[in-house]
């Protein structure tokens, strides 16, 4: 059934499921810990009551911090209050995200203790902020409020509702001019988005959730989607355990990005000598049928292999700015090399080789950012994706390439060049850069500034040029580390106005 | 076997290079050819093997082979 407000999901799911589980995470090594349907709905909306005792209801409340339990509370009891959620990316440097913060005109901060020199920093830096709430501590402590505390405090439900036009998430994305972009999303669009579509997925599947939830991926398809159909959402707690969790969680299916997919790939070539009931057994746990596989372009062999296997890989495609799903394949219904179709509330054209979409689920514009808003949208609601690609006679949509500036790596992030090309060249040793991807990882092509180096007198420019790189990436989440350096013996050819050509 | 071999055993799953080519100052991402997924997957294969907890953000700054196993000597000391 397609809901158009969060509130709408959640409660529709507590009365279906209310005493069946909704999450399960680890607690220590290897113990399992569960919340029901009852419990999920009950603790957000004692977060909505706080953030109303508070006079926050209605303002901008940031989530950092990795999925959890409390993640999604903090998440849907703010939306659900009709505030606006500004979910930020855990591994960014507390300075970006403060910076965010303040972008953002937040005044609530969320936060995981893992990233308690975020809510130190904001504190000082952050003058729109007016409250700061710990996940973990158990207890108000000085200007830091507790999680725990505030929803014992105002523990007696919230019986308010959102309209489904209402903002409601606000979503960082990487912009091709190098300033990320927040993405306005109302009710009805990520309502739409995760409920739209019958994917005839039963209820009680387990879902394990191994994508970051700050992206509107995770966020729509493993916890609206996955509440919607009353599924059993069981978090990852790193990573690193991804393997190990499968085992232990057991899931029928789980989202992911073709980077994942691929180092899965890796191993099941490596054993592909031995049994194919084996080898699943051994790598999938006995449950896994769906993967589910979005934010970036995934070799289509996969998906053949994964089927000896008695997996079915389900490739879609999507963006922030459409909440995110704009099109998938399904188990009866697909086409080998193409993205899938539309979804059913969205519709789609080809101008000039690039896809534009309307619908629903289409955001509202960029958080105070009129003149790019301008460029992704047309008067009448069309965005223009920035890619370039075709639907064909079944309404299948095939991509063919991009238009806009943006890498988009194996993982599913967006990174835009200009950034790393504009924070390189801060250092003098360096006259040009190209940012670019090659080979599924991020290069930087450097033509360095040789007079700078003799009189600096820097006998080895390729190993100065490195530092200055290492440099750089220790401060970057992994996404955004520049893995190779070419070293350029003569500037770029330029465009008329000047600008190094790109391709 | 010392950690910087059996570190070798492990790194020989995630990326196709022979053992032999794998030094102490190999650069995990740069040389080796690993993508952060395989990285992080290589952490928690680290844990069951070695039997210790390894810390997401502590090991993110971890590039070289050289600093893997300094970090592995910090854990099982």
């Amino acid at each position: 059934m397609v809901c158009n407000t969060i509130r709408e999901i959640l409660v529709q799911a507590s009365e279906r499921f209310g005493d069946q589980d909704a999450v399960r995470y680890k607690i220590g090594k290897d113990n399992i810990e569960s919340k029901t349907y009852k419990q999920l709905r009950g603790d957000s909306e004692s977060f909505s009551g706080a953030l109303k005792t508070m006079d926050m209801q209605g303002k901008h409340v940031a989530i950092v911090g990795m999925t959890s339990y409390y993640w999604m509370v903090s998440y849907l009891g703010t939306v659900n209050s009709g505030s606006v959620a500004v979910p930020l990316d855990v591994a960014l440097p507390a300075a970006e995200l403060c910076e965010l913060v303040e972008r953002a005109d937040v005044s609530v901060l969320v936060y995981d203790e893992i990233r308690a020199d975020v809510a130190a920093l904001a504190k000082k830096n952050c003058p729109k902020l007016q409250k700061i709430i710990s996940m973990q501590k158990q207890e108000h402590e000085n200007e830091i409020l507790s999680m725990n505390r505030l929803l014992e405090e105002s523990d007696g439900g919230f019986d308010a509702w959102a309209n489904p036009e209402d903002l409601c998430t606000i979503m960082f994305t990487s912009g091709t001019t190098g300033k990320s972009k927040g993405v306005m999303l109302t009710q009805r669009n990520l309502a739409e988005n995760a409920t739209c579509l019958d994917m005839r997925i039963p209820s009680r599947t387990v879902i394990l959730s191994v994508l970051p939830i700050h992206h509107a991926y995770c966020l729509s398809m493993d916890i609206l989607k996955g509440i919607s159909l009353g599924s059993i959402i069981c978090i990852n707690d790193s990573l690193m355990r991804v393997a190990k969790n499968i085992k232990l969680f057991g899931p029928d299916m789980i989202l992911m990005v073709p980077m994942m997919i691929e180092s899965f790939a890796k191993k099941l070539e490596d054993a592909a000598a031995l049994p194919p009931e084996l080898v699943k057994k051994e790598v999938f746990g006995d449950r896994l049928h769906t993967i589910c596989s979005g934010g970036a372009y995934l070799n289509p062999e996969w998906i053949t292999l994964f089927e000896k296997y008695g997996i079915t890989i389900l490739q879609g495609y999507g963006m922030t700015e459409c909440a995110p799903v704009i099109s998938t394949n399904l188990e009866w219904n697909r086409k080998p090399g193409s993205v899938g179709k539309l979804m059913p509330n969205c519709a789609a054209k080809v101008v000039d080789e690039e896809l534009w979409v309307k619908g629903s689920s289409v955001m509202q514009g960029y958080y105070q950012m009129p003149e790019e808003t301008k460029e992704s949208l047309t008067e009448d609601g069309w965005l223009r994706t920035g890619d370039l690609g075709y639907v064909d006679e079944d309404g299948f949509i095939f991509l063919t390439g991009r238009k806009k500036n943006l890498i988009i790596t194996k993982n599913g992030e967006n990174v835009s060049p200009e950034e790393i090309e504009n924070k390189l060249s801060k250092h003098r040793l360096i006259q040009e850069v190209l940012v670019r991807e090659s080979e599924g990882a991020i290069e930087a092509e450097i033509f360095p500034d040789l007079e700078y180096a003799k009189k600096q007198e820097i006998a080895d420019v390729k190993d100065a040029l490195q530092t200055i790189l290492d440099d750089y990436n220790k401060e970057v989440p992994a996404y955004k580390k520049v893995v190779k350096l070419n070293v350029r013996e003569q500037e770029f050819e330029k465009t008329a106005a000047r600008k190094i050509k790109r391709y | 076997m010392d950690i910087l071999e059996k570190l070798k055993e492990i790194i020989v799953n995630y990326v196709e290079v022979e053992p032999e080519a794998i030094s102490p100052q190999s650069r995990f991402m740069e040389d080796l050819g690993f993508t952060s997924f395989d990285f992080m997957s290589m952490l928690g294969e680290i844990e069951e093997e070695f039997d210790v907890e390894v810390n997401q953000q502590e090991a993110a700054g971890i590039r070289t082979v050289q600093e893997a196993v300094d970090y592995l000597n910090k854990l099982t000391a």
